[in-house]
């Protein structure tokens, strides 16, 4: 492959007056020649990251009362109407319905790697290694399926077709 | 065109981290404590590294942490001479067992119901951590202060290192079953349980010796002195840093050096392998933790993989990492 010569900016000559038109040809070319150099080493990218580690919040010890594992707080049943409470009660099932979606995502991510049986529908009942599952939980991406007529290395289980599923972690 | 490994700092601590270790694989993810000189151990999410919460309580500084099995308890040593017990979902103190010198290191059996302590007194100590006003139960023999102190053989033995020495102890007799004795310090131990592996650190050596009968397995030099090493879950890879500031990784089975990076700022007193294998986190005298990838370039926890043609487009969610954190 030709490499053109890279452009290196506006002649020195015009820059720097003082220096001889000899010196300057010669520092066009040097640096000219690593700049070269530099385009022939490997590009490497640094592994993106979505954001960094989050720290500590300067004013409290942490583990937050409604945090990742506290028992929920339990339903008080009020009666009144006040929409105070009404929003608690909203924001508390809105808590509980986080909490249960979290357990069930780590659920799956605790499946990846292992043996998991699965019953289908009409009574079938097949075994596979767990790989993955697309955004929706419309698809199980599973290995070494086990199925009444043979194994399948690599497969896609619709998860539509799943009644329940089980395995041990 | 290659990807460059991005650690994760973890920033918090004001002193140096000498110690960390993780806890298994829970239904919440996996999580990390890390003891510091500033006396206030940490919780972490394993994967991300965020920052949980901060264990308060200790006087002195925290030269040992760890966490159960389940992560719902974590035990600290510390300078103050006191080691303490805490519920590692509220953060409160549950425990302060009290010492006669610097406690540097602390153990929980698999089933949580015992801890092992050790330190400057050379002496182990068995706590059971259902009756915490009954005395512990003492075993002697150390010549030197307890560095370290592992159960082993599910929970039935039990491995200390001193600093000249690494001792199995039977449970249920405790006596002594068997003794290493090396020239010099040694820095770190570390058991696999799967495989009954222990990694001792001694100089520039990384050393693998059976736990059960502490025979050696093999061993590997590093161009620095090394304080900590990690050996992979799937048993192909080792991970070590001591006073050059850098991190190596080593293939176990041929011993070849395959990456290593810069990034600490001080020399690195911890390394540890997640329970997954799929990061490790260092601890170093710069006060800060880092995660580093195994496989460089893998989606996973905060990081991203990134298909090429997606490189040159706009991407708003990724962040690249600034320079200094990105040098290898």
């Amino acid at each position: 492959m030709e490499k053109t010569r890279p452009y290196t900016g506006p002649p020195l000559i015009s820059f720097y007056p003082g220096i001889s038109f000899i010196q300057n040809s010669l520092a066009t070319a040097i640096l000219s020649k690593s700049f070269t150099k530099t385009m022939q080493t490997p590009v490497t990218i640094p592994v993106p990251v979505l954001r960094l580690p989050r720290g500590p919040d300067g004013f409290s010890r942490g583990f937050a009362p409604d945090g990742r594992r506290a028992p929920l707080r339990p339903e008080v049943p009020e009666i009144q109407e006040c929409p105070i409470a009404q929003e608690s009660l909203e924001s508390q099932e809105q808590r509980a319905r986080a909490a249960l979606r979290e357990r069930y995502l780590r659920s799956l991510l605790a499946m990846v790697g292992h043996q998991v049986s699965f019953t289908l529908h009409e009574g079938v009942r097949v075994a596979a290694h767990f790989g993955a599952t697309d955004l929706d939980v419309a698809n199980f991406y599973v290995s070494q399926l086990q199925t009444p007529i043979g194994v399948q290395a690599e497969a896609l289980l619709r998860c539509s077709d799943i009644i329940s599923y089980t395995f041990k972690p | 065109m290659t990807m460059r490994q991005t650690p994760l700092t973890c920033s918090g601590h004001t002193r140096p981290v000498v110690d960390l270790a993780f806890s298994g694989i829970t239904p919440y993810g996996y999580f990390l404590i890390s003891a510091c000189k500033d006396g206030k151990p940490m919780l972490r999410q394993g994967d991300t590294g965020d920052w949980i919460g901060t264990f308060l309580g200790h006087k002195g500084a925290v030269w040992g942490a760890t966490l159960n099995k389940d992560a719902t308890k974590a035990a600290t040593a510390a300078a103050d001479f006191t080691a303490k017990v805490w519920d590692a979902v509220s953060g409160d103190e549950l425990m302060t067992l009290a010492h006669k010198h610097i406690v540097k290191t602390v153990d929980f059996t698999q089933d949580s119901n015992y801890l092992l302590t050790g330190g400057q007194d050379k002496l182990l100590r068995i706590y059971d951590l259902n009756k915490p006003e009954a005395e512990p139960k003492e075993i002697s023999g150390h010549t030197s202060g307890i560095k370290k102190a592992l159960w082993c053989s599910e929970d039935k033995q039990i491995l200390s290192a001193d600093d000249k020495t690494v001792r199995l102890w039977d449970h249920a007799t405790m006596t002594e079953v068997k003794s290493l004795n090396f020239n010099m310090s040694v820095s770190s131990m570390e058991y696999i349980p799967e495989g009954e592996i222990l990694v001792i650190t001694y100089g520039r050596s990384i050393a693998f010796h059976s736990a059960v009968s502490l025979d050696p397995i093999k061993s590997f030099e590093a161009p620095a002195t090394i304080n900590s090493a990690s050996l992979h879950p799937e048993k192909e890879f080792l991970v070590a840093g001591g006073e050059d500031f850098k991190l190596y990784k080593y293939d176990y089975n041929s011993g070849e050096e395959l990456e290593s990076y810069k990034g600490h700022f001080g020399p690195i007193h911890c390394v540890r392998f997640s329970p997954d294998g799929e990061l490790y986190a260092s601890g170093s005298e710069d006060g800060t933790l880092r995660l580093w990838q195994t496989v460089v370039g893998k989606t996973y926890g905060l990081w991203k993989c990134v298909l090429p043609e997606e490189i040159a487009s706009e991407n708003s969610d990724c962040i690249y990492p600034s320079a200094p954190d990105v040098k290898a």
